[in-house]
């Protein structure tokens, strides 16, 4: 009789210790089912008084800034090198002119910008205008005291441009609206949306790698030609002050 | 002063045309576009002056808008003598609450006449390039400009046609005072 209860209480499920075991096995095997989920939830709440404050995240933007900064100006450096042993034209900060924006018509079909700057300034008819993000148009006329800039979503507007990860020339007429068209004469050409488009190397009317803006959506091919609709990073109806580059011709 | 200003209303406005033309006050406009700021003058005075003065004032309009927007190879002098022709074969009724909506239904045609034949000159232009991309935002130009041109007609051109009357009358009756 003795013998039998001593059996009957070390059978193995009597044991607490094994139940905790199991217990925990079996938290594993959804975990190891779950992809750790749980897991990475958990460490989620009790690192976060341990994260990277604001001040951290200061410093690491200033010397991403720096180390931008510095690669800039090598680039800046090599391309005006290449461009001297290529004979290009150059593209030069020196010559800008700061002037506000006195009239904006930037609705229906005539576009333009009327600035306070003329040729009393030293303003030519050619030469570029450039807004907080890039490329706004071009100067068409100048009077003493004023200039004006044709936009370049005006339908008058037609530029060559380069499309960068495809190396690629394009035209960019304006429509009357505020999207630019891109026409690439190429049906085969890989024109993805978000490309970036910035004024042509080749281009005689404009200094170089000016950025212009980015590839919002691509038409069907149509007639051998490519069109696409170009989101412009300067924008003409909120831009009050942009910077004249003296035409090189 | 107050005489001469009187008097010659009708080219203060027209002198002021250009300006309110460039000025494009955007808190008056919609999608961007603005009212087609010519004919507010363009109507009263040809309604006033009849056909053949509404082609020449039509004719000034069109060169003096062409000279301050940029676009060289577009013009409106067409639509706008159109318009001052047409305009001018209008007779002016005693009812003002029917003139009213009068002049909102022929400024929204005249705005239409003009940015359809504007429009029409981008397309031959661009013929060769892809003129369907033109299309949508032209058609949505010359909606927006027929819609605001004939909701702002009411109240400006009766206004003006007061006052271009009035300084009419007055200059006729100096005239026959001076005979």
């Amino acid at each position: 009789m003795l013998d039998i209860r001593r059996i009957s209480t070390s059978r193995w499920w009597h044991k607490k210790k094994n139940w905790m075991l199991f217990s925990i096995f079996l938290f594993l095997v959804f975990v190891r089912i779950s992809k750790g989920s749980i897991y990475k939830d958990f460490y989620f709440f009790i690192s976060r008084p341990f994260w990277p404050g604001q001040f951290q995240k200061e410093v690491i933007l200033e010397s991403l800034d720096q180390e931008s900064s510095i690669k800039l100006n090598l680039l800046k450096k090599d391309n005006i090198r290449l461009r001297k042993m290529l004979y290009l034209q150059e593209s030069s900060t020196s010559d800008n002119i700061s002037a506000a924006v006195i009239s904006r018509k930037t609705g229906s079909w005539w576009r333009q910008i009327i600035l306070n700057k003329g040729s009393k300034d030293g303003v030519e008819i050619g030469s570029t205008v450039i807004g907080p993000g890039g490329l706004l148009g071009r100067v068409r006329s100048t009077s003493f005291f004023t200039s004006s800039v044709i936009l370049l979503t005006s339908p008058d507007s037609k530029l060559g441009v380069w499309v960068d990860r495809i190396q690629t020339n394009g035209l960019l007429i304006g429509s009357g609206d505020d999207y630019p068209k891109l026409i690439l004469y190429s049906k085969s050409a890989d024109i993805k949306v978000g490309d970036f488009v910035s004024s042509s190397p080749a281009s005689t009317l404009l200094p170089p790698n000016i950025p212009i803006g980015i590839v919002q959506s691509v038409d069907e091919p149509f007639k051998a030609k490519k069109t696409a609709k170009i989101l412009l990073l300067a924008k003409p109806q909120v831009i009050d002050w942009v910077q004249i580059l003296k035409s090189k011709n | 002063m107050n005489k001469f200003l009187k008097k010659k209303i009708s080219i203060i406005c027209f002198v002021f045309i250009p300006i309110i033309f460039l000025w494009h006050p955007s808190w008056l406009g919609f999608l961007g576009i603005q009212p087609y700021w010519p004919l507010f003058w363009l109507l009263p005075m040809s309604m006033i002056h009849g056909s053949i003065k509404g082609l020449i004032f039509g004719l000034f309009l069109g060169l003096i808008l062409d000279s301050v927007t940029l676009e060289s190879n577009f013009t409106q002098i067409p639509g706008l003598i159109l318009c001052g022709i047409w305009f001018g074969r209008i007779k002016i009724y005693a009812d003002s609450l029917v003139g009213h909506f009068r002049y909102g239904l022929i400024c929204s045609f005249g705005s239409f006449l003009c940015g359809t034949l504007y429009f029409l000159q981008i397309l031959f232009k661009n013929f060769s390039d892809s003129s369907l991309l033109f299309f949508i935002p032209s058609v949505q130009n010359i909606i927006a400009q027929v819609f605001l041109t004939g909701f702002f007609a009411p109240l400006i051109c009766s206004q003006l046609l007061k006052f271009f009357k009035y300084s009419r009358e007055k200059t006729s009756i100096i005239n026959f005072e001076k005979n």
